[in-house]
């Protein structure tokens, strides 16, 4: 563990949270990262709001302390702003998964170059373990306290039909191959999403269900469909990276070989490129 | 002849606003001065369009509505227009919709009828018809449709010339118009102020497509490559602007626009910004409201909801231009504010001022390059109290770490929830506001126009029609105008404490009036209000203000 890559701020996740679990991932990431050349200055976080997004604090790296949801454009416009940044959200399911869904589809839809973890807790452990997107049918929260009577969304299902071209599942009970995991999925060039399924100590214990359930697999599916079948298997829940496939990116399609911040045109230029577009066809 | 005013109306899909604008750039190219503005609807095909443009030797603010030529593509707009025309005026009516019109009939349905876009080309009789009775030849008109006409231009200058000569046979009257001295650009307000972003040093613009903003949206898509502005248009204007504020931190200049409904969305965004201090200029171009209200049309209902954005306290500057040019010049500055002072800008615009156009004379290099204090030395602080309450900038990629936030936070960007450290930052942004307030006494927030008579106050696009009607109206008064309404510039309101203060705006319940009332005890001795979603007509206005100063 890289203890350099903290910040000091007092920790005040659950002891016991799987939070944890990925906070040590990510700075192992981060030093897998920087073995392999990708330099910590160049990489720029973001995180939502929710128990996940402490993880800001915790972490001492560059970064814009988002809101709800909106990491995912937060981080989008720290790409297109300078693209050799190497960008990592990291959201709720609550909030990646609802009040910031449309963004995470359309980050998907553009192939933007960017990183969403998901801290996948199945609820809103912030405001005290209300259901969320992905609270399992019956889920008794203070906002359901009969039962939730809504069947959960499964993300990863949603991901791939929205074009997602880097899908992953990890667990922190298995921190290597969650280390693994976001390390690739920095490195991919294009939309990446890790859900990671995230005991909640206190309103949602799953250790239990997800150390009896998860298997890892070894190679991402051949075709988008058979990554879909992977994602809602039922007796078992397949980790790793379920798709992977190489297309453009967003920013490149934008400008090819243009870097707004770094190739910004000199003022002189640009009154230039103006007075043409004043004289017209005069 | 001086003043001249030119009405095309028609259906949507026969290419009115084109017969508009091309007869702003034929009286452009006469050294004429011209006011366009496009009246149409929120539909695409069907209903009624029609665009009047005005224009003179000297300077014009705003179109008139009694036209000295109305050209109607269709039998609704003949009945529609026929009140529009001045006593000597000549009408022109589409013969094929429209039996026993006054004013001279020509065979527009049956010359069309021949052509593979038989509805679009119509718009062209307009421009065929006005050059031929301001006395340009077949040969000059043909030029002017090669020019406007480019894409089908063959059979377009083959109806520009039938419609020429049914004029040439059927029309007994010509207009002299004066050749004026000016050879300035028409722009519309969206694209001027576009242009002065760009001249700011602008680097991307984000946007959702939302009438009367979405035309700058589609500027910087056109003008993507010579620019080099990164055009961006996301699912909505929640992304849009939260985008917007993770484009600035790496240092990217951003603006966004959008309308009320937009930037009710926005808004969320807009208290970000206030609190991790993002330097992002919002653009409000605003519509009739509430709700979807009347989306292609004009009012200034939204100046209340610009200057109260965002939930808590943070500092905002809004500012409103009061003209095309205006808007050029006051959006460069206000990019440059956001980024000198890092916290949210509104420039609040109407369809009036957006989608009007006008001559204007542009110069880029007046405008300031935008730039920010940036931090030199070691330990960085992101939020660093200092005496002006601004806090230098660094951006990454940095060996230092920079922690933006949108919780309240230590100097170095950690959250807090210190009592001690909470209040120090509310000091801190209160400190800002100051340092703004400070620093705007020093430069123009407000114009005057005229020397002497009664005081009239208005800002935004009814300024310029405020200026019309004064000038048809041969009215004696002083026009007030705030640029800058958030902070507004009480200290430069003394001398108009005790005056009988008129108001003109485009609001139904007088935002503006109670804003004066509010800020500097000015109580207006009358309100004039239009709220029909058209913008004021300066010979009408001119008589409601004739009658409020007798």
């Amino acid at each position: 563990m890289s203890e350099e890559l903290g910040t000091g701020a007092e920790n005040t996740w659950c002891l016991g949270c799987g939070d944890f679990g990925i906070l040590n991932s990510v700075k192992n990431a981060v030093k897998e990262l920087e073995e392999r050349g990708i330099e910590r200055k160049n990489l720029l976080i973001s995180a939502g709001i929710g128990c996940h997004a402490k993880i800001f604090d915790y972490l001492n790296l560059s970064g814009l302390y988002s809101i709800h949801g909106r990491e995912i454009a937060t981080i989008q416009g720290m790409k297109f702003a300078n693209p050799e940044l190497k960008v990592i959200g990291f959201g709720g399911d609550g909030d990646s998964y609802g009040e910031g869904l449309s963004h995470l589809i359309f980050a998907a839809k553009r192939n933007a170059d960017i990183t969403m973890i998901v801290h996948n807790n199945e609820n809103y452990a912030l405001t005290t373990g209300q259901m969320s997107p992905t609270s399992v049918e019956g889920f008794k929260g203070p906002s359901t306290p009969k039962g939730s009577i809504e069947e959960p969304i499964n993300p990863l299902l949603l991901m791939l039909s929205s074009g997602a071209s880097f899908v992953a599942r990890g667990y922190p009970g298995k921190m290597k191959h969650l280390t693994e995991l976001i390390v690739e999925a920095v490195e991919h060039e294009g939309f990446s999403l890790v859900d990671v399924l995230q005991p909640c100590v206190t309103f949602n214990d799953t250790y239990e269900r997800y150390n009896e359930s998860v298997e890892i697999i070894d190679e991402p599916a051949e075709t988008r469909f058979e990554a879909m079948e992977l994602a809602v298997e039922e007796d078992r829940v397949p980790i790793g990276v379920l798709f992977k496939e190489e297309k453009d990116v967003y920013h490149e399609k934008v400008y090819p070989e243009f870097n707004p911040v770094k190739d910004k045109i000199s003022k002189e230029d640009r009154l230039k490129r103006i007075e043409e577009l004043i004289k017209g066809d005069e | 002849m001086d003043r001249f005013t030119y009405i095309v109306g028609g259906k949507a899909g026969e290419g009115v606003k084109k017969a508009g604008s091309s007869a702003a750039n034929l009286f452009r190219k006469m050294g004429r001065k011209t006011f366009e503005l496009d009246d149409y609807q929120s539909l695409i095909r069907g209903g009624h369009n029609f665009s009047v443009v005005s224009s003179s030797t000297g300077d014009i603010y705003s179109h008139y509505m009694k036209a000295d030529l109305v050209v109607n593509l269709d039998g609704r707009s003949y009945k529609i227009h026929k009140d529009h025309l001045k006593e000597d005026g000549l009408m022109i009516y589409n013969s094929g919709d429209t039996e026993d019109g006054d004013g001279v009939g020509l065979p527009i349905d049956e010359l069309s009828k021949e052509y593979s876009k038989s509805d679009l080309i119509k718009g062209v009789a307009g421009i065929a018809v006005l050059s031929y009775v301001v006395g340009m030849s077949k040969d000059e008109l043909k030029k002017l449709v090669e020019k406007e006409y480019s894409r089908g231009v063959e059979e377009n200058i083959s109806f520009a010339e039938k419609i020429y000569d049914a004029a040439e046979e059927k029309i007994d009257k010509k207009f002299e118009l004066d050749e004026g001295e000016h050879s300035l650009p028409v722009f519309s307000g969206n694209q001027s102020l576009s242009l002065g972003a760009s001249a700011a040093g602008l680097d991307m613009y984000i946007g959702y497509p939302m009438t009367p903003a979405s035309s700058i949206l589609h500027f910087f898509a056109a003008n993507k490559d010579h620019l080099k502005v990164m055009p961006v248009h996301p699912e909505n204007e929640i992304g849009v602007a939260n985008m917007a504020i993770g484009a600035t931190m790496p240092g990217a200049r951003v603006m966004v626009g959008t309308s009320g409904g937009g930037m009710a969305l926005m808004e969320e965004a807009m208290s970000l910004a206030g609190m991790s201090e993002s330097p992002v200029l919002f653009v409000l171009a605003s519509r009739p409201g509430p709700s979807t209200g009347v989306p292609t049309y004009t009012e200034q209902a939204d100046l209340r909801f610009a200057l109260n954005q965002g939930h808590g306290d943070f500092p905002m500057i809004v500012a409103s231009p009061g003209s095309i040019e205006e808007s050029f010049y006051l959006t460069g500055e206000m990019l440059n504010m956001v980024w000198k002072y890092q916290t949210p800008g509104i420039l609040l615009t109407e369809k009036h001022l957006s989608e009007s156009s006008m001559t204007v004379d542009l110069d880029p290099s007046k405008v300031e390059w935008a730039s920010s204090k940036e931090f030199e030395g070691e330990d960085y602080k992101r939020y660093e109290v200092t005496e002006d309450g601004v806090s230098p900038l660094k951006f990454p990629p940095s060996e230092d770490v920079i922690k933006w936030n949108s919780y309240e936070s230590d100097e170095k960007g950690i959250t807090t929830e210190d009592p001690e450290i909470i209040t120090e930052m509310h000091d801190k942004r209160r400190t800002k506001d100051e340092t703004i307030m400070y620093d705007l006494k020093e430069i123009n927030t407000v114009n005057e126009f005229g020397e002497d008579g009664p005081v009239i106050f208005t800002y935004g696009s009814t300024t310029m029609s405020v200026r019309e009607a004064l000038k048809v109206g041969d009215i004696e008064a002083r026009v007030v105008q705030p640029v800058y309404l958030r902070p507004f510039p009480i200290w430069e309101m003394d001398e108009y404490m005790d005056e009988d203060v008129i108001v003109v705006e485009q609001s139904s319940t007088g935002q503006f009036a109670t804003l004066l009332r509010e800020k500097c005890r000015i109580v207006p001795k009358t309100v004039i209000r239009k709220y029909d979603g058209r913008p004021f007509e300066p010979e009408e206005l001119a008589e409601k203000l004739k009658e409020a100063i007798k």
